[in-house]
């Protein structure tokens, strides 16, 4: 009986053992440091375990279908993505002054989670049967259309999001072939551009939060607080850490967000380096597999896809990282898997299904 | 159709740059890794102690002073309890409803409810106390310990105010306390090498250091040490547990040699009148009496005065604050006459036997100024033992014309003249001792002859304060050896001044004694009044201070009318003899007439001295 269900299983599901345990793993790592950042907020923590229950859940699910029906339904998803961003910015719910969440009765969705993971899915799929290296006009095609995305988020205003639909979006162009030249050259305007974005597209808190970056130590109770008590927590955390709950920095509210920007602060202030490196192990782990699966896709659609969304996993732990440890300026950046929020967590769970729907689905398509 | 080799190339175009991308950020993460490894690693122990500093919060504990005593124990400054409803606000706390329940058996005034509902949130949010009620009646206690089952963070407190038991008797020689500023709390705390910061006081006025007197002199050990609870706070500051506490280290008590019962007979025997009385011990130069007069409450002063009562103290013509027993500078007159005598004695100018005719003036040889004695015709032919039992100017006259003025200060300063005699004293003044280079330079005159003869019944430019008079009495009292005075003993090593001398011996000593008793007991004596108040012999010699120079009992009468012009009495003595105990001075401003004004002062203190043993 046992064996015969078993064999079903073996069968007829595609499950990519690597990336799904490894993900697993990292989520259960999660709860357990959300329950700690969270000062023991057993709500919180049953909440977010739900989240990851019905992520894993939706992840497995994901990975059912062949590619192609994501090839040839993304631009439906890219539509109703677009949909539901244009519907936040007039119906959304606003929360400290930014419209980014649609109510949906049992769960608030930040909608531009969705569209991070269907522009990129929607950009292979259209690039599928272009010819490569990527013509001009496709590039400056998906260009605009890069651009409007990310300008519908911007306006919402979410920084970080557009910031990193902006990037997904580029990696998939760059991996299709983007020529040199054309990088080269619009990375020389961008650079010239940079005054003029400084002084007529930056928000001042986001100018001071760049200042702030340079020279954490000129307002140390002000603008340097979150960065100044970032660095504190971490640097206590030693090799070993203070134990888990210990840590003083997150559990007297010296440090700001901790279950979400921040928690990594608190990870490395209770674990210590040594958290800190299996952690990050982790991370390394499933990108490195995302890299293997990326060269051995089965076709450019997935090659394409499995790229642009690890690059686009990459890309947020690099910033929310690099932020917390005082590299780059403060941008409002979750730490995937790890951080409290159900829409970035889900949307992550979404990638990563359709990642193992392509590392899985090979064989199928070859014969 | 696709291609083979097209695809092949575009594969391997891919890898590239995904291999690019991979490689770009495994530098990226590299940078972070390394940067974690910078702070956790390298740098662990400054972020180690910036978490501690942040999550702990040092509160200081003020000590409590020590308490003053008297020589015989009886306690001058207390720490006197006072007690303080207080309560430990939180959010869930209803003020209103505590107010009104408790309004029922305690007055609150109107300022105390609005302090407790301004300070409420605050101190709530920070987890401090909050004080709703000061200064409580035992009444107001007991009424409330019986209900003190009904509330919970309510209790009562114990904080202390600085006491002086007896606040006019030791105004000046214990003086009093007052808070601190800045810079002196900061010095205060940096001798225990801490910052000032958030303090749980022990005093309701807060932080407090001795001002004047013996509470500023002996401040350092009075004062104790602050002890701290080190607290963990959280980023809003609030008190979460107590991690660690040192109590605070409190003063140490201090034992005077001021003596409580001379102190009231001093107070009372002057009336408030304006002068000083100072009382030494020969044999250890402990000060036992030391009173400036008129005095004031040092209590008033330290918990608080209003403008009005210190302009009325300040501006008062009497000049209370004026610590007349340091600082008051009056001329010895003829007390000095022993100290001239035995200067005679020293440098061979006299022996006793040594006999002038005095006509009641003294001619200067060199510009026939007149120098006039008291007693008109004069004392006749007179040795150096009458001329100080009958206060004789001109015996005195002649013998400083005779004498070297740098040698005559030089044995001068020996007897305490114009130095500091004092170890503790507050702000003490060395009064004056001119000689000629202090005239030349103050004056622009020279030095004349005259100066010196009136130096002689000590008259002129010299001056002394009432504690160096004492010192002098002592001196003479002790044959040439006393300690430095003290307020304290055994503080520090004691320092004992001996004068050195050449032709002075033990007899001569004894025969000074022998005319400073006769100063009382002589038929002559000018203090023969105090004959019939002394119970045992004392040995004095009296002055009368000239403020304004009169040639006639008339012209005295004249300007006498005027109370300020009258002369200053003045008397030292020492007793009981032949074996003297203890030295006293007593100066009267304007009190005319040493023996018998100031002299009932001295006798009364020195009985009450001798009987309280």
């Amino acid at each position: 009986m046992i064996k015969k269900f078993l064999n079903i299983f073996r069968n007829g599901i595609f499950i990519d053992y690597y990336l799904f345990i490894s993900i697993a793993l990292l989520s259960m790592m999660g709860l357990i440091f959300l329950y700690s950042a969270s000062q023991g907020n057993i709500e919180t923590t049953i909440k977010q375990s739900f989240f990851v229950f019905f992520g894993l859940t939706l992840m497995f699910a994901v990975s059912q279908p062949d590619p192609d029906f994501y090839k040839n339904n993304a631009l439906l998803f890219l539509l109703i993505s677009i949909f539901l961003v244009l519907l936040t910015l007039l119906t959304g719910k606003e929360i400290n002054g930014a419209k980014r969440w649609l109510d949906l009765g049992f769960f608030t969705l930040q909608t531009s989670e969705i569209i991070k993971v269907a522009l990129p899915v929607f950009l292979a799929a259209y690039l599928f049967d272009k010819p490569l290296p990527i013509s001009l006009k496709n590039t400056f095609l998906t260009l605009l259309l890069i651009f409007f995305i990310v300008n519908l988020i911007r306006i919402q205003p979410d920084l970080g999001t557009s910031l990193v639909i902006l990037i997904a979006g580029l990696y998939i162009l760059f991996l299709a072939g983007l020529s040199w030249r054309f990088i080269g050259i619009s990375s020389g305007l961008f650079v010239l551009t940079l005054p003029y974005i400084w002084n007529n597209l930056l928000e001042p808190f986001q100018k001071q939060r760049i200042l702030t970056l340079l020279d954490p130590n000129a307002d140390p109770y002000g603008s340097g607080w979150n960065i100044t008590q970032s660095k504190i927590a971490i640097g206590s955390g030693g090799l070993q850490g203070k134990g888990y709950q210990q840590g003083s920095q997150a559990h007297l509210d010296f440090l700001p967000e901790t279950e979400t920007d921040f928690i990594f602060s608190v990870i490395a202030e209770e674990f210590g380096f040594f958290g800190v490196c299996i952690l990050l192990f982790v991370f390394f782990f499933i990108l490195f597999r995302c890299l293997y699966l990326a060269l051995n896709a089965r076709d450019r659609f997935c090659r394409l896809t499995i790229g642009g969304l690890s690059l686009l996993f990459l890309s947020t732990i690099f910033i929310n990282l690099a932020m917390v440890v005082g590299i780059i300026p403060v941008v409002g950046m979750p730490l995937p898997f790890i951080s409290k929020g159900g829409s970035s967590l889900l949307s992550f769970y979404i990638a990563f299904g359709i990642i193992i729907s392509m590392a899985t689905h090979k064989k199928l398509m070859r014969r | 159709m696709i291609d083979l080799q097209e695809r092949f190339s575009e594969r391997k175009n891919f890898f590239n740059r995904l291999l690019l991308i991979y490689i770009f950020f495994t530098f990226l993460f590299g940078l972070i890794i390394f940067r974690t490894y910078t702070l956790q690693v390298s740098s662990f122990s400054d972020y180690e102690i910036a978490a501690l500093k942040n999550k702990t919060r040092e509160i200081l504990v003020q000590p409590k002073r020590g308490i003053i005593y008297d020589r015989h124990g009886e306690i001058i400054v207390n720490n006197t309890p006072s007690y303080n409803l207080i309560i430990q606000p939180s959010f869930e706390m209803n003020l209103d409803l505590l107010f009104e329940d408790m309004g029922s058996y305690i007055s609150f005034s109107n300022a105390e409810m609005k302090y407790a509902y301004d300070n409420f949130k605050n101190k709530a949010s920070l987890n401090r106390e909050l004080v709703l009620k000061q200064g409580l009646t035992q009444e107001e206690i007991a009424r409330f310990e019986v209900r003190r089952h009904r509330y919970e963070n309510v209790f009562i407190a114990e904080r202390f105010s600085r006491e002086n038991l007896y606040p006019k008797l030791f105004a000046h020689s214990i003086g009093y306390i007052g808070s601190l500023n800045n810079e002196d709390l900061e010095n205060i705390l940096a001798e225990q090498s801490i910052q000032p910061k958030e303090t749980v006081f022990n005093y309701s006025n807060g932080y407090i250091g001795g001002k004047t007197g013996i509470e500023n002199i002996y401040d350092k050990s009075l004062r104790g040490k602050f002890g701290k609870r080190i607290y963990e706070v959280d980023a809003t500051g609030k008190l979460l547990n107590l991690l660690e506490e040192i109590s605070p280290i409190n003063g140490i008590d201090l034992k005077t040699s001021l003596d409580l019962e001379s102190q009231k007979t001093a107070f009372l025997e002057m009336k408030e009148r304006r002068g000083a009385v100072v009382a030494v011990e020969l044999a250890t130069g402990a000060i036992v009496t030391y009173l400036s007069s008129p005095s004031f409450s040092v209590n008033k002063i330290a918990n608080g005065l209003s403008q009005l009562e210190f302009e009325k103290l300040t501006s008062d013509k009497d000049k209370p604050f004026f610590d007349r027993a340091v600082q008051g500078r009056y001329s010895p007159a003829s007390t000095i006459k022993p100290a001239i005598g035995l200067f005679g004695i020293e440098n061979e100018i006299i022996d006793w036997d040594y006999t002038i005719n005095d006509p009641g003036f003294f001619v200067l040889p060199e510009d026939n100024r007149v120098y006039r004695g008291w007693k008109k015709g004069g004392h006749g032919n007179i040795n150096l033992n009458d001329a100080i039992i009958e206060s004789s100017n001109t015996f005195f006259f002649s013998l400083a014309y005779e004498s070297n003025i740098d040698e005559l200060t030089k044995h001068l300063a020996k007897f305490g003249f114009g130095r500091n005699v004092c170890i503790d004293c507050f702000l003490p003044d060395s009064g004056l001792l001119p000689n000629p280079r202090w005239k030349m330079n103050t004056h622009n005159f020279g030095w004349f002859k005259g100066d010196t003869v009136n130096l002689g019944v000590g008259q002129g430019y010299l001056s002394a304060t009432p504690i160096q008079l004492a010192y002098y009495s002592a001196l003479l009292a002790n044959k040439g050896s006393i300690n430095k005075l003290s307020f304290v003993q055994g503080y520090s090593d004691p320092i004992k001044d001996t004068i050195k001398t050449n032709n002075i011996y033990v007899s001569d000593w004894n025969k000074i004694h022998q005319s400073m008793i006769g100063v009382i007991e002589n038929p002559k004596g000018t203090a023969g009044r105090l004959r019939s108040l002394k119970d045992y012999t004392i040995a004095a010699k009296s002055g009368t201070v000239e403020l304004v120079s009169t040639e006639t009992k008339e012209d005295y009468k004249i300007i006498r009318e005027n109370e300020g012009n009258r002369d200053h009495a003045i008397i030292i003595a020492f007793g009981p003899m032949p074996n003297p105990k203890y030295a006293v001075s007593v100066v009267i401003e304007n009190g005319e007439s040493g023996g018998s004004v100031a002299g009932p002062v001295a006798i009364a203190v020195m009985n009450t001295l001798v009987k309280n043993d």
